[in-house]
């Protein structure tokens, strides 16, 4: 099983054995791939709807309705959109928090998984059950009490409170996939590091993390979307324009009883660019994936 | 037995150090803010100012909120639309993709096909229901407009305006959202499996159903169940999809619980009582992740190594 | 292997560079403002009618006040509802900002002790010689934080009510003329309908359709009704003579077809842009509505009060607040001061929304001149009635949700019915 598990962990050469395959293309698998493409165009109405408003000026929205074609490429909307809320500064914010806590997060489910999935302590089962009680309350539940904490420990209106408080709450996640993985690790490996005379933290990051690379990227990504999503707790803590996130902005465009739905369309394109710039670029790793069962 | 015991857990120790910073930053972040909320459970406060304590008041009021037990019945169904739908098409989408369009047609036709899948789970929520209600507008949306140009006129609805539709609905959409989370993990879980099992199979002559069945599921069975529970826990906490395609309704027909500790907290400034109704929310859910992770560890024991 | 020690490195590092990154941001707030600087909050889109007249009012300010700086930021109207309580509650509040008016909003924040008594300000500075009576209402709460008590804890620089939108081309082209009292509103109705076209806008998921029952019951109400309605002075009965009027007078245009049934599920956004599309000849809403109308529709158009109304849905606008913590109450009084001031005053007007004090020959706009004068009409004899969703807390989504139903063939009794439950559970104790 060891000889999988490097295969697997270095990008393993398939391409020719994949062109050996492919002459043996039948009728049926093109049928498949047409309805698997007709499928995801059908995904895809909702984006082409959202892109012609954004191209649309608000007069062509109002008076031919949403879902008629734009007349030409209008970028009005757009630039109007970033000269009001500072949007490049907004982006940063955004970048930062996201990254941030894509990164500690990630950090911080690996050594919670790493107790629970290898250290097999007692009463793991318990200990994540309390673990993923980040996920399980519900947020708004959550927005008085620590708005309250945060003012006492002076970070509110901060990025680094909203980053503290998602590295724990996106953490919880990273800890129940990792830990499921790390449960099916395989112990000769381990006992053979440990022969080495490898400690436990160096078995951590030498022999473990290696292993769950391609699951750490994977978790990287969700973290990184969802952190970039959250719109309740940015928008009761990041009270300065200066600390403002993508999601938080885009609320300024929904009035108290008119939307701008122009400019709300070309905004929201505008945020959701890093993201899917963030997904194609671990497209790749993502690819490779979960490798919790390469171990078995 | 006992040396090898004590052994054990001094081992055992070593690892509760990696714990020490999860643990610590979970109790400043989730376990005091968690333990203020059932305090002010038991308080009637508008968020400012001094709490006053009402002792079981809240919940008291809570037992007999009928509307609030009702929405847990839509529950069951968004759990349908969140958490089962998007895990079944996201299985058959992750398997349909990895064994056939991926070991056809190369694997970057299928990581495009999946991109397009994904993205959805990528565009804010907000964007996303305006979108969907442009979409499902009665007069000239464009889901009857279709069913129209189909022939199908006789079925075009106002789709989130007839209480017999409206939860339907809404669970599409949510399903439209969900489907890529599965996906992406359950493909990846998928590139661990060896394909020359599928090619032997293959050879043997068994069907795509068959593979599915016997080499696909088995294999990712930890993914299926990380997927079910995070999206079943997910459905329970639903709300933003609902507020921003019905604001629950029509006439409350597609209500959720989580709606109703919104509600309380910001717009009617009633933090106590939405404390109360978090707290439930949050032992329910629980309950629900205890059960499931007794089931979870049962199956993956028993599971052939 | 290496490679792994490496990647961990990396990761360690680029965790540090957050967080010292993230530090530093957060340290440079604690600075700043020490009276050199005005901390000013609005949610208006630049290009609104207060927009454009505060925007000219922080020029003036500057002008007029050497060496302070006005630090305007525009906020989500979002973000200021859900934390306000909070933000005024902690040392980063504003000095001045904008500030829904109503019970549950500003009411609810000087109860809470979160807002400046402005009274003697207000009588120093004259304001209550500029607002009329019945425009001052939501201005000042009682310790209860009631509506019309005796404080003054917000000013308002514009008002707001509702007007039905005339698209005079459809009228012309299906040969109808525009009604001026409520028996010619249905007849006028009753020819489109008879011509297959809706004739009312509509939107269930939004304010709109229970703007319709509230004015109905309007027309068969008075004023001690609607004091005790929004402001409990007297015993509030969902199943009075207005109340049931109205209810089953909305139900009945769903019925006639004067109201499309399947407007149930649409949002005022929908509603609003139907009708400036040209496919319905009457919009009855807010004056919120009018610079987007003037701005966007391709018709001739013209707005006039609801048919017959002596009473119609309106208010004072959204209030300037000074927050309790604010550090330069003075400077906020001023810039208050300076918005109430003719020419401010003026360019509100002429942009299209309605203001308080300003002066009639400037407005040059001859629909703009109508809004303004239709107004002065109705809050001289006392005719604005607030809105129905006011009351309690989370009332307006009991109203959607209720009137939604009755769109959908509930009985009017039951509805009130229901809504009566949630008003009497939701009154201030």
């Amino acid at each position: 099983m060891t000889a999988t598990l490097t295969e697997k962990a270095g990008a393993p050469p398939r391409t020719g054995r994949g062109k050996a395959r492919r002459r043996r293309r039948g009728p049926s698998a093109y049928a498949v791939l047409v309805a698997l493409t007709a499928f995801a165009g059908v995904m895809l109405i909702p984006f082409v709807v959202v892109l012609f408003n954004a191209l649309k000026t608000p007069q062509e929205y109002s008076t031919e309705g949403p879902l008629s074609p734009p007349d030409g490429f209008n970028l009005d909307a757009v630039r109007a959109f970033w000269e009001r809320t500072d949007f490049g500064n907004v982006l940063l914010n955004s970048v930062l928090i996201s990254g941030s806590v894509a990164v500690l997060a990630v950090l911080l489910s690996v050594l919670n998984a790493y107790a629970l999935g290898i250290g097999r302590i007692k009463g793991r089962m318990w200990v994540l059950v309390l673990l993923l009680m980040a996920n399980t309350v519900p947020q708004e539940a959550l927005v008085y009490p620590l708005y309250y904490l945060s003012k006492q420990v002076g970070l509110y209106d901060t990025k680094l409170s909203v980053i503290i408080v998602f590295t724990v709450i996106q953490s919880a996640f990273g800890t129940y996939l990792l830990s499921s993985v790390l449960s099916a690790f395989p112990r000769p490996l381990l006992e053979a590091a440990r022969i080495d005379g490898a400690g436990r933290r160096q078995i951590l990051w030498r022999v473990v993390v290696p292993v769950v690379r391609p699951t750490l990227s994977v978790l990287l990504v969700f973290f990184f979307v969802w952190t970039w999503n959250e719109f309740l707790i940015p928008m009761t803590f990041l009270i300065s324009n200066e600390n403002q996130t993508v999601s938080v902005a885009l609320g300024v465009l929904q009035g108290q009883r008119l939307m701008d739905a122009t400019m709300s369309s070309a905004a929201s394109l505008l945020g959701l660019l890093p993201t899917v710039v963030f997904f194609l670029i671990f497209q790749r790793t993502l690819a490779r994936g979960l490798t919790a069962g390469a171990i078995k | 037995m006992t040396a090898q015991g004590r052994g054990r857990s001094r081992e055992q120790w070593g690892y509760l150090l990696y714990l020490l910073p999860g643990l610590l930053l979970f109790t400043a972040v989730i376990g005091v803010p968690f333990l203020m909320n059932i305090g002010t459970s038991f308080t009637e406060w508008t968020g400012v100012g001094t709490p006053s304590w009402i002792g079981l008041g809240n919940y008291r009021e809570l037992v007999k909120d009928e509307q609030f037990w009702a929405s847990f019945g839509h529950n069951a169904l968004i759990i349908l639309g969140m958490a089962v739908i998007p895990t079944m098409i996201g299985l058959v989408l992750a398997a349909a993709l990895t064994d056939l369009i991926g070991r056809h047609f190369g694997p970057r036709t299928a990581s495009v096909l999946r991109a397009c899948v994904y993205l959805p789970q990528v565009l804010p929520i907000v964007i996303a229901g305006v979108v969907w209600s442009w979409l499902l507008a009665p007069e000239d949306g464009a889901v009857n407009a279709l069913l129209g140009k189909l022939g199908l006129g006789s079925l075009a609805h106002d789709w989130l305006g007839d209480p017999a539709t409206a939860l339907w609905s809404v669970i599409g959409v949510m399903v439209w959202i969900q489907i890529g989370f599965p996906l992406v993990i359950f493909m990846s879980g998928l590139q661990r499996v060896d394909p020359s099992l599928y090619e032997a199979a293959e050879i043997d002559g068994a069907t795509w159903g068959r593979r599915f069945w016997h080499i696909t599921v088995p294999q990712i069975r930890p993914e299926i169940f990380v997927v079910l529970l995070w999206t079943t826990i997910a459905a329970l906490k639903a709300f933003a999809q609902i507020f921003v395609l019905t604001k629950g309704g029509p006439g409350g027909a597609t209500n959720v619980p989580s709606y109703y500790s919104w509600v309380n907290f910001f717009e009617k400034s009633d933090v106590g009582y939405g404390s109360a109704i978090a707290t439930v929310l949050t032992l329910v859910i629980i309950a629900l992740t205890v059960v499931f992770l007794r089931m979870q560890g049962r199956d993956l024991e028993e599971a052939p190594r | 292997m290496i490679k792994a020690g490496r990647s961990a490195a990396v990761l360690a590092a680029l965790a540090a560079a957050a967080l010292s990154l993230t530090a530093c941001g957060g340290d440079d707030d604690g600075g700043g403002s020490g009276g050199k600087e005005l901390k000013l909050w609005h949610y208006e889109s630049p290009d609104s009618a207060m927009g454009k007249a505060w925007n000219e009012a922080i020029k003036e300010f500057e002008a007029t006040h050497p060496g302070v700086k006005v630090k305007f930021e525009e906020k989500g109207f979002e973000q200021i509802q859900k934390t306000a309580p909070m933000v005024l509650n902690s040392k980063d509040a504003p000095d001045i900002m904008e500030y829904n008016k109503g019970n549950a909003t500003a009411g609810l924040l000087s109860k809470q002790g979160l807002l400046t008594d402005l009274t003697s300000e207000v009588t120093k500075r004259g304001w209550d010689k500029l607002i009329s009576p019945n425009v001052q209402v939501t201005a000042k709460y009682d310790a209860k934080g009631t509506m019309g008590g005796d404080k003054w804890f917000g000013v308002p620089n514009y008002a707001e009510y509702l007007q039905v939108y005339y698209n005079k081309d459809l009228f012309k082209k299906y040969d109808v003329e525009i009604p001026t009292t409520f028996d010619e509103l249905t007849a006028a109705m009753d020819k489109f309908v008879a011509k297959g076209v809706t004739p009312l806008t509509n939107a269930g998921a939004e304010y709109m359709a229970h703007q319709f029952v509230y004015q109905l019951a309007l027309d068969k109400a008075d004023q001690n009704w609607v004091s005790a309605y929004q402001r409990y002075t007297g015993k509030v009965d969902f199943h009075d003579a207005a109340w049931t009027y109205g209810a089953s007078t909305f139900a009945d245009w769903v019925k006639k077809g004067y109201i499309a049934k399947n407007s149930v599920s649409l949002k005022a956004e929908d509603a609003g842009v139907a009708f400036m599309s040209g496919k319905f000849p009457m919009m009855f809403s807010g004056s919120w509505w009018f610079g987007r109308v003037a701005a966007e529709a391709k018709f001739d158009w013209e707005t006039a009060v609801w048919p017959g109304a002596k009473m119609t849905l309106g208010s004072g606008g959204n209030l300037w607040v000074v927050p309790k913590g604010s550090e330069n109450k003075q400077l906020a009084y001023d810039f208050i001061d300076i918005t109430m001031k003719k020419k401010v005053q003026n360019i509100l007007g002429n942009a299209g929304g309605i203001p308080v004090a300003a002066d009639p020959s400037a407005i040059t706009e001859p629909k703009a001149e109508k809004l303004i004068e239709d107004f002065d009409g109705l809050a001289q004899s006392g005719g604005l009635a607030y809105y129905p969703d006011w009351p309690v807390a989370g009332f307006y989504d009991v109203w959607v949700s209720q009137t939604q139903k009755l769109m959908n063939g509930e009985s009017p009794s039951k509805v009130l019915g229901n809504v009566q439950k949630e008003y009497e559970e939701g009154l201030p104790k």
